[in-house]
């Protein structure tokens, strides 16, 4: 028996903006979700790496409970910024991530779980320190696993929201929702692709961390921008493996689109490859020459504009997906015009009142920490 | 339909009632612990009190662990939770509101940061900036509630918005005023609330002392203001829509019930809480906390249950199906699956071949695409408790089923398909609970009334039922005969002799007990 085409159809409801509105807004938080992520899971994966294995044990503790006591900002940051995407991507994608996520429902919902438990977790490390670690190492990877848990459902999610010809099969084998995408080829080096990133954003986490402490505590900043540092060129060397899997594993129309089907695609691609390898350069050489503007000024800066085109191919490579079953072209649209300049107000004053905050508590100043 | 259903076997509705209500009884209290904070800081400051400030510093401590944390996860969690529920609600509501909260999201996020900042900031700022942290975090918490509280009661009283679409016309909508008052003197008092457990695990007992009065005040006029301000709110409900919390449908009524006694209880406890406030227990506080817990549960559950049949107020019901045909509706609105039928219409469905052999597996996916946002067979609103009260078999039930939406004022909406489609969803239900056809019927009066008409019938002096049924028994009965032919939308239940003149007899005698006047004979 034939399926009928499975695909929702739209609610009658048009998009209250222009389609690109929401795909910039979209991008834009993405990127900012991604980078929090990143600190987050990346900088507590580095700490752990340095309680237990660097050869200075006491450096170690020190370094692991300095990450420690950010984590408890940092991961409300993914979670809050996380939701601005969520909520523009049920705008333009939610026929395709209601169903993913209906498909695969009891993982999806045990995401929420496990956030809790990590994120106490969290807490719970952070209220320890050096002379009362308690069993900070222990909880600490516990929390670490479920965030690692977590990226990985997502990256279920989004995979299987891109297939729709998977979904039959799936849902009507099981409709309780205990499924997962584990037979798509990309999921696992698109995952291991986010991963790999996040050990290398601790990395930058720690330059970071050595920057605030440059003047305070030379000799502890001059270790701790090594380890983070040498944290950040190897993962970033990994990256270079990961990414060509990832490359690999695409279907070869998509894979393509990277190389030369797609102009958009294949500069963008150019000039995260390009980024790569700069900032692999360019950290190794600060390190050689302990040069901390170029470590944590430069390097990020690049690291930044990476993140940020392989973001926009991530996007290319969901249309590319979609493609069959989508067309923005379609989607009716009548710009809510009494609301949407309110947004864009709140949104400006918000980011200042924001800034205003942050600076009036000593973030910019010259001996606070410089990055929560 | 649109959508695959979950199938959770527990049933999804009770999912989703306890994710959101843990989160709303944590994000009130994030709105009101807000202000105590900095109402607080301010009065320890002004007095000089120092044990006060210390102990305010470690109820920020919680106040953070508790909001900022699973009242930030557990509302990312309904949003996972309804789009996982009733995705075509969602989406719905995406594209109506995505502004509205995107304009929530803003002072989201500058509320957990001023927490946080907050939090941290105890040590490190002078008193004035701490404060100024403390009344953006208020400010930024309180603005998140006007807006979601704009969303929430439009989905309860969407106004003019289904006949315009227009934003403003369904968020500032007829209950939007009275709801966020209600909601703030809630907030207010889980303040109070909330304080007194930190309180209760204090050591000095004079700090004890007044903490809890100061306590009180947060609780005890906010809770005695919620019975007017529910007045308010209820006016603004549409009367018929309001019937289903009293008495017209069972839950909402029980649920009721319960918002108004464990009201009741917590401002009880809360004044004993006075009584010997330097000793107030741990476990005292925690009780209080549960009690409050559950009246706010159910003051939800009420608001949620009589939103049914709907799940946005005039437009969709809960089951998916649009009320109306609206332009882009993918022919998910009850007319057109009337006349296309469901196995059709429905995208997300195995088999669609009817056949004999097969009708209770087809039913069984009926009931999953148009049952299940709701029931389950045996546990959460299962079937299964509902048929072991009325016996139903299933040629009852076939018939029972053509009229829903009549039943517990309206609370279901009405079945669509085909009738072959009902009879296949028949044969799937009755199989959850088998009544022989032969099965011996029961005769006494009551009982009759109970398993066939007070679904849909009241001992009331406007139902028709006790209004039009001749007084007569013997032409009652014979009325009865063909129910159809009294009211075209009545099932034909084909009750025996014996039972119509039981039920005739019944009717007079609650007739009698009630002061329920009867038709004149000859009349009608
Ligand atoms: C701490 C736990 C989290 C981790 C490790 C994490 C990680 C990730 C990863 C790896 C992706 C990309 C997946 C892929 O494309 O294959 C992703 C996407 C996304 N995350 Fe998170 N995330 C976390 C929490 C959250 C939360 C709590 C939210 C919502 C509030 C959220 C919202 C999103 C959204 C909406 C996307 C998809 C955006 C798009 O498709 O363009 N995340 N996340």
């Amino acid at each position: 028996m034939m399926q009928p085409n499975l695909i929702p159809v739209l609610d009658p409801n048009p998009l209250p903006a222009p389609y690109w509105v929401f795909v910039s807004l979209l991008i834009i938080t993405f990127v900012l979700h991604i980078v929090a992520m990143n600190f987050m899971l990346g900088g507590a994966v580095v700490a752990l790496m340095a309680k237990w294995r660097a050869k200075n044990r006491v450096l170690g503790n020190r370094v692991f409970f300095d990450v420690a006591k950010k984590l408890p900002s940092l991961l409300p940051a993914t979670i809050t910024i996380g939701v601005a995407p969520l909520l523009f991507v049920q705008v333009l994608y939610g026929r395709f991530i209601y169903t993913s996520s209906v498909i695969m429902a009891w993982p999806w919902f045990l995401v929420l779980i496990f956030l809790t438990v990590a994120y106490y977790g969290f807490y719970y490390v952070s209220f320890r320190s050096g002379q009362h670690p308690g069993r900070a190492g222990t909880v600490m990877l516990s929390s670490v696993i479920l965030i690692f848990i977590i990226g990985f459902l997502f990256s279920n999610n989004l995979t299987l929201s891109q297939t729709p010809s998977r979904w039959g099969a799936k849902y009507f084998a099981d409709p309780s929702g205990w499924n997962l995408n584990l037979s798509e080829p990309t999921l696992i080096p698109r995952f291991l692709h986010f991963f790999v990133a996040a050990v290398a954003l601790g990395g930058l986490f720690l330059v970071f961390v050595a920057l605030a402490n440059w003047k305070r505590d030379h000799e502890y900043a001059r270790q701790v921008l090594q380890f983070g540092g040498k944290s950040f060129l190897y993962a970033t060397m990994a990256q270079f493996a990961v990414g060509i899997w990832f490359l690999i594993s695409l279907p070869r129309g998509m894979r393509m689109l990277f190389m030369g089907d797609s102009p958009l695609a294949t500069a963008l691609f150019l000039v995260g490859l390009t980024g790569g390898v700069a900032a692999i350069v360019l950290m190794s050489g600060a390190l050689r020459n302990e040069n901390l503007r170029v470590a944590a000024y430069l390097v990020p800066g690049i690291v930044a504009v990476v993140i940020a085109c392989m973001s926009v191919m991530r996007d290319l490579l969901r249309d590319a997906y979609l493609n069959p079953w989508f067309n923005p072209g379609q989607i009716a649209e009548k710009t809510q015009w009494s609301v949407f300049p309110l947004f864009l107000v709140l949104f400006v004053s918000g980011v200042i009142l924001w800034l205003v905050m942050l600076a009036r508590y000593g973030f910019f100043g010259s001996r606070k920490e410089s990055a929560q | 339909m649109n959508y695959p259903v979950w199938d959770v076997a527990f049933g999804a509705g009770l999912l989703i009632a306890l994710v959101a209500i843990l989160h709303v009884f944590v994000s009130h209290f994030a709105v009101g612990g807000g202000l105590f904070l900095v109402l607080t800081e301010r009065k320890a400051r002004h007095k000089n009190d120092a044990e006060l400030l210390d102990w305010l510093k470690r109820h920020t401590r919680f106040f953070v662990l508790v909001t900022v944390v699973f009242g930030a996860v557990s509302g990312v969690g309904i949003w996972f939770t309804i789009g996982l529920i009733s995705p075509v609600a969602t989406s719905n509501l995406i594209h109506a509101y995505v502004w509205g909260w995107a304009i929530e999201w803003i002072f989201f996020f500058l509320e957990i940061t001023a927490a946080l900042l907050y939090m941290y900031g105890w040590d490190k700022l002078e008193p004035r900036l701490h404060q100024w942290y403390g009344w953006i975090y208020f400010i930024a918490a309180f603005a998140s509630m006007v807006i979601i509280n704009g969303i929430i009661t439009f989905m309860l009283t969407s106004g003019s918005w289904p006949k315009n679409y227009e934003f403003w016309k369904g968020f500032f909508n007829p209950t939007y005023f009275p709801s966020l008052a209600f909601r703030f003197a809630i907030a207010l008092a889980l303040a109070g609330i909330y304080a007194l457990i930190t309180t209760s695990v204090q050591k000095d007992s004079a700090l004890k002392t007044r903490i809890v009065r100061w306590s009180a005040w947060w609780i005890v006029p906010s809770l005695a203001a919620l019975p007017l301000l529910a007045r308010w709110y209820i006016h603004r409900i549409p009367p018929d829509v309001w019937a289903s919390a009293s008495g017209s449908a069972p839950t909402p009524t029980l649920y009721a019930g319960m918002a108004v006694f464990l009201l009741i209880v917590t401002f009880v406890l809360a004044l004993l809480s006075l009584i010997r406030p330097g000793r107030i227990h741990l476990a005292f506080s925690l009780l209080v906390a549960l009690v409050a817990l559950g009246a706010m549960g159910s003051f939800e559950f009420v608001r949620e249950s009589i939103r049914k049949p709907y799940v946005i107020s005039n437009y969709l019901y809960a089951n998916s199906l649009y009320a109306k045909q609206i332009q882009g509706d993918g022919g998910f609105n009850v007319d057109a699956v009337n006349s296309a039928g469901i196995l059709q219409t429905a995208k997300w469905i195995k088999v669609r071949e009817l056949t004999a052999a097969d009708q209770a597996t087809v039913g069984r996916e009926i009931f999953r695409v148009e049952c299940e946002s709701c029931h389950t067979a045996n546990s959460y609103r299962g079937l299964r408790h509902y048929l072991a009260l009325r016996k139903w078999d299933e040629n009852k039930i076939q018939a029972m089923i053509g009229g829903l939406e009549f039943m517990h004022n309206g609370i279901m909406p009405p079945f669509a398909g085909t009738d072959q489609e009902r009879a296949a969803l028949a044969a799937y239900v009755s199989s959850i609970y088998p009544v022989a056809a032969t099965a011996p019927v029961a005769a006494d009066g009551k009982t009759v009334f109970m398993q066939n008409c007070s679904m849909c019938h009241r001992v009331n002096a406007s139902d028709a039922l006790f209004k039009n049924l001749p007084k007569d028994a013997n032409t009652a009965s014979e009325a009865m005969k063909d129910l159809t032919s009294l009211f075209p939308l009545m099932p034909d239940l084909k009750l025996t002799e014996q039972q119509r003149m039981a039920l005739a007899q019944w009717v007079n005698a609650q007739r009698t007990a009630h002061g329920i006047e009867a038709p004149m004979e000859g009349g009608n």
